[in-house]
């Protein structure tokens, strides 16, 4: 009854109208961007032409470009640039392209957005050409993109990628790790930084050294934080200090004044990165607790965090604080004789006038330079993605590079365990103090 | 109808005409998704009117239900043996609880609609921009216990979420008669998912709009004290509203889940309410094909245009003009200006609802007694 | 039916009331009976109320623009932001260090508070002129999309400005030095900073829209623009002074926040802009003396919660707040005075 009433109602011209306006955008959804969408393409399959992709191999690396992760993701990149620069940008006979990709979107800045991260992995896998893809910075991402590029066959290095479940079940990880992340059931991943159970470890050690006898954590709630948290709390306990506590921070929050105010310890570990907040965290916690000993890893280490100049932490507070990083100082490697490693510093000053580069610089120069030996070491193989594979996680040992000599063990980690020591000095730049000897759990 | 035929036509085969994972293709599978948010916030703000900036809300508990029923989270179940209901023979081997896709769309439906319901009681005494606090107020909410929910524990030791570190990855939608769809190797099965969806929601929203219950959305809209006079029944209405509208963010939640194929409580702010928002407004509030137009619009904006300017000439005329930064990094402010300029020239929206043009050419008083009318 | 009524009249009032109370009555009870006497809630009321003056002062530009446009300006907060950058902008032009003497800072503060004062509340102005003056006969969502849009082109000039992380700036003023000790009840300079500046602040703007012309000008817009027009107000620049008035308070709200959290970020003022929005609807959207109420009860349940419940959690509860204060009293804390601002 009611319905028949509303049928006058129905627009008819008008409907019309729409269907004309609908069927154009469809038009220009169908040709127009098909125009549009097929340069990307270009960019890969078509130079490359399958099977006989022999001249150029291109190297893909996904960090997010926007947000609070930019600093760190453009010191990754300019360690890669350097990298690809010294080679000249060929292997053999094989030119070499590098493709930078952002995994960042403007609705989800500063991390990997899911989406976008799987974009970008189904990008080097649609492109025949692909060889290695660089990526994620966040483990978080890398949980996205691993199980398509593993499926792909394409080898896959992580520059900072820390967190447990990547790549072994050891304590840390979930269950269900990391076989779910390895669908073809091969392992096609590295990473070139040791893993949390190892930076966890060392943390502890140095609070142990340091007379510690209780530490209050803070976490910032994401793969790398949390996981890390869980480690440094694990190992703090084996080694006999008391954790008082292991709090969530929320990065928007204007300041953690209240939150800091209820830390009893002695000790306090920020298990964060920079980006998260972290500058503003260590300072709240330093003011309210006067004589609390300040420990940060590897997600602090950048200037953004070390220098006030940069935004970091002010200089009082910077002298109580050390922090702990998977790379050793100049002198250090001086001493121990890493040509690599002194190469790397002179070059990379040269190229952007930059004296004392972030770490994340290194992991990135190491992560380029160990893709393109990997290359090299194939030969005339190096368009063939499951011989790299096979050379980069079953072949790489007793590699000389800018972080010491390593092998990539057959769960893609890395063997390195030094552990460098970092204070913060007056120029508001992390110095090597010494090699922590981490007693793993 | 033979237009809506080819076009539909058009649309269904274009996939064939790309690459299988192209990512013009991936960026069209997410429109569609959005096209299917846009249109469950529009039967809520354009139909009967009732401003909600929570709709993450909906989005989060769409895609936690994939998380929950098509993954390893729940990993002690059954004995680790998991609990296995219609899903592909790889899931089948993992523990965990891992349903049929189709399962878990009415999962997500049933979930988000009791929650659209129960988040719509408090505003019901409540009119105009008070709804939208209260409305946001619980996407907040929501969204913060899905990022803390690996601090949750409810009963046994699972957890409610895997909060920021994400549940992944997710079963690949598993059809019956079709088989198990694959991200990583093929995107056309999820274009085709995903238009099936719009479909679906698509002829809902219509029959809704006709039918007693879309009039009278529309008649509480326009003027809530005479609906009620007239014997519209407001709280069932509103509710209704709610619900319907909750559910498709469902729909489209556990859609994003698993073609995602991770639940990141990052995802759950109120950046992404207003996003579905923006596209509403921007499209034609009320008006189905411009909601339509808007979601697309937007969506391709955010992920293909922008990203293109900065591989293309975008750089160049940045140059140009003498300035020392690269589009990507102007991105996030070009999609700002294309909202202002849109709305500046288009106030109405896009495709503005026939029956809104008519009478939305009031003066600056009229436009909202809402809060006298809140003490009255 | 009359006695139910009664009975309902009697549980919102009193019930909002308890409602109030409750939070912070129940953690001052358990720490009394764990023997640990009223200093931590009394430091957590101290912090609570200083943060929340800053919100106070962002939620009165909410409140006054909503008062007599009806709009949801979601802008705001960027200008807030832009404030602080302005601001810490500021401390160098001026040369202000950590070394600077104590006349000098306090001569150079005064000069850097009116000048981000000045360019949030310009830069508020132009704001209303592009992006909400060409639809002032719009549908009433248009003008909260393009608010949406300016707010992500002021996010993005942030970016540009700064950098897209966190920076902490110069702790100029010693912000967390204690200077009054209560029985371990601390008072820093920040806190007195805080309420220092926004206590004479809000007195001059509610004696400015009660007393003054212009004042009484905005008072009739907001009640009846077109009445208003015929009455011989320019309807257009009340409006325009309206949006002055609440970027200036924005603009001061920056600074105070740059010298007490030592913190400037692009992302600050979409976080401050929730929090003010949440806090003018709790107070009764369009009235004065609720926004800054209901800043600083914001401000006071959101330290108890970091305190207490856990930072992560603290957004869920000043919301959770929010929809049982609505509950209660559907208008907010001071509803009736709606529109009459002030």
């Amino acid at each position: 009854m009611w319905r028949s009433l509303t049928n006058p109602l129905k627009e008819g011209p008008i409907l019309r109208a729409r269907w004309t306006v609908i069927l154009c955008l469809l038009g220009a959804l169908a040709l127009g961007l098909t125009a549009c969408g097929s340069d990307d393409d270009g960019g890969g399959g078509g130079g490359g032409g399958g099977t006989a992709a022999g001249e150029t191999l291109t190297i893909y690396s996904s960090l997010p470009l926007q947000g609070t992760s930019k600093e760190q993701s453009e010191a990754v990149i300019n360690g890669e640039r350097l990298a690809l620069k010294q080679s000249g940008n060929k292997v053999g006979r094989f030119k070499i392209k590098y493709v930078s990709l952002d995994d960042s979107t403007a609705q989800n800045p500063g991390t990997a957005d899911e989406g976008q991260t799987a974009q970008n992995a189904r990008k080097a896998v649609q492109d025949k050409s692909t060889i290695f893809y660089l990526g994620e910075f966040n483990s978080g991402g890398t949980k996205v993109s691993l199980p398509i590029l593993n499926k792909a066959g394409i080898p896959q290095i992580s520059p900072s990628n820390t967190a447990v479940g990547l790549t072994t079940d050891e304590a840390g990880a979930d269950p269900g790790e990391p076989q779910k992340y390895y669908p073809a059931k091969t392992r096609t991943y590295a990473r070139v930084v040791p893993k949390d159970t190892i930076q966890g470890a060392a943390l502890a050690t140095t609070m142990k050294e340091d007379g510690c006898k209780s530490v209050h954590i803070f976490n910032d709630k994401t793969t790398y934080g949390a996981g890390l948290a869980r480690n440094v709390s694990t190992s703090a306990k084996e080694q006999g200090i008391k954790v008082a506590g292991n709090d969530g921070t929320d990065k928007n929050s204007p300041n953690y004044r209240s939150l800091a105010a209820k830390i009893k310890a002695d000790c306090f570990v920020g298990s964060g990165v920079t980006g998260e907040n972290y500058v503003q965290v260590f300072k709240d916690v330093g003011a309210a607790n006067p004589d609390i000993k300040l420990y940060g890893p590897d997600g602090v280490a950048e200037k953004a965090f070390t220098n006030p100049k940069k935004g970091g932490i002010p200089a009082e507070l910077a002298k109580r604080t050390k922090i702990t990083v998977a790379t050793l100082g100049l002198e250090e490697f001086k001493k121990r004789g890493n040509a690599e490693a002194e190469r790397f510093f002179r070059d990379f000053e040269a190229t952007y006038n930059e004296s004392n580069p972030d770490p994340y610089a290194i992991y990135g120069y190491e992560t380029m330079a160990l893709a393109l030996d990997t290359l090299k070491a194939v030969g005339d193989k190096a368009n063939d993605r499951k011989a790299v594979v096979e050379q980069l996680v079953g072949n790489t040992k007793g590699r000389n590079s800018v972080l010491g000599t390593y092998d990539i063990d057959e769960n893609g980690d890395t063997t390195l365990t030094d552990y460098g020591l970092y204070t913060i000095n007056e120029a508001g730049e992390p110095e090597f103090q010494k090699v922590i000897k981490a007693q793993e759990g | 109808m033979l237009p809506a035929a080819v076009a539909l036509t058009a649309l269904v085969i274009f996939p064939v005409f790309r690459d299988p994972l192209d990512s013009f293709l991936g960026d069209s599978i997410l429109a569609l998704a959005f096209v299917v948010m846009a249109l469950g916030l529009n039967i809520v703000v354009g139909f009967a009117g009732l401003l909600d900036l929570g709709y993450v809300a909906f989005y989060a508990f769409g895609a936690l239900a994939t998380g929950w029923w098509a993954s390893d989270f729940f990993t002690g179940v059954n004995g680790e043996r998991g609990i296995h209901i219609g899903a592909s023979e790889f899931a089948s081997s993992l523990p965990g609880v891992h349903l049929n896709f189709l399962l878990i769309l009415v999962g997500a439906v049933i979930i988000t609609a009791i929650a659209g319901a129960i988040i719509g009681l408090p505003t019901l005494r409540l009119r105009g921009d008070y709804i939208a606090i209260v409305t946001l107020a619980f996407g907040e909410i929501i969204g913060r216990i899905a990022q803390n929910g690996d601090e949750l524990t409810l009963i046994g030791d699972y957890k409610f979420s895997n909060g920021r570190q994400s549940i992944s990855p997710i079963d690949q939608i598993n059809l019956p008669l079709i088989g198990e769809f694959d991200q990583a190797t093929n995107l056309r099965p999820y274009f085709w998912m995903g238009l099936a969806l719009v479909l679906v929601v698509l002829f809902v929203n219509f029959r809704l709009r006709d039918s007693r219950m879309g009039r009278a959305w529309i008649a509480l809209r326009e003027d809530e004290v005479a609906a009620a006079s007239m014997g519209v029944p407001l709280v069932k209405t509103k509710l209704m509203a709610y619900a319907v509208g909750a559910g498709f963010g469902g729909i489209s939640g556990a859609f994003l889940g698993a073609f995602l194929n991770s639940v990141n409580a990052n995802q759950f702010q109120f950046g992404f309410s207003i996003f579905i928002l923006a596209m509403v407004i921007l499209g034609g509030l009320g008006s189905i094909w411009g909601v339509v137009i808007g979601a697309v619009l937007l969506s391709f904006v955010n992920t293909r245009f922008l990203t293109q300017l900065d591989q293309g000439i975008g750089n160049d005329v940045l140059n140009a003009l003498g300035l020392d930064f690269t589009f990507n990094e102007v991105k996030f402010g070009v999609f700002g200006f294309i909202l202002v300029l849109v709305m500046v020239l288009r106030p109405e929206g896009l495709l503005p609802e026939r029956r809104r043009k008519l009478e939305l050419t009031e003066g600056v008083g009229t436009g909202g007694e809402s809060v006298y009318e809140a003490r009255a | 039916m009359r006695g139910a009524a009664a009975v309902w009249e009697f549980v919102s009032k009193y019930g909002l009331i308890a409602l109030l109370i409750a939070f912070p009555a129940y953690f001052a009870i358990t720490d009394l009976s764990n023997g640990e006497g009223l200093t931590r809630i009394g430091n957590n009321l101290v912090a609570g109320l200083s943060n929340g003056s800053i919100w106070a002062l962002v939620a009165l530009g909410y409140t006054l623009v909503y008062g007599i446009i009806e709009l949801i300006n979601f802008a705001h907060g960027e200008v807030f932001m832009i404030g602080s950058f302005v601001a810490f902008a500021l401390y160098g032009t001026l040369g202000l260090t950590l070394a600077t003497g104590p006349l000098g800072l306090a001569v150079g503060l005064f000069v850097a508070l009116i000048l981000s004062m000045l360019a949030s509340g310009t830069l508020n102005v132009m704001i209303e002129r592009v992006a909400y003056r060409p639809l002032r006969n719009a549908p009433k969502l248009a003008p909260l999309i393009t608010a949406v849009g300016v707010s992500f082109i002021l996010q993005n000039v942030g970016i540009l400005w700064l950098g897209s992380s966190q920076k902490a700036i110069p702790d100029l003023i010693g912000a967390q030095r204690v200077l009054v000790d209560v029985a371990g009840v601390t008072i820093s300079r920040a806190d007195v900073l805080a309420v220092g500046v926004t206590v004479p602040l809000v007195f001059l703007l509610t004696a400015f829209v009660s007393r003054s012309r212009l004042g009484k000008a905005m008072r009739a817009t907001a009640q009846d623009p077109e009445a208003a027009r015929l009455m011989g107000i320019n309807v257009d620049t009340t409006i325009s002074l309206t949006f002055l008035l609440g970027g200036l308070l924005a603009g001061a709200a920056g600074l105070i926040n740059a010298l007490y959290q030592t913190n400037v970020w692009y992302f600050q003022g979409f976080t401050a802009g929730l929090i003010a929005f949440t806090a003018a609807v709790m107070g009764g959207i369009g009235n004065l003396r609720g926004a800054v109420l209901g800043g600083l009860i914001i401000g006071v349940i959101q330290q108890i919660s970091d305190n207490r419940i856990g930072n992560q959690w603290t957004p869920a509860v000043v919301f959770a707040y929010l929809v049982l204060i609505m509950v209660f009293r559907p208008q907010g804390l001071i509803g009736e005075e709606t529109r009459e601002a002030g």
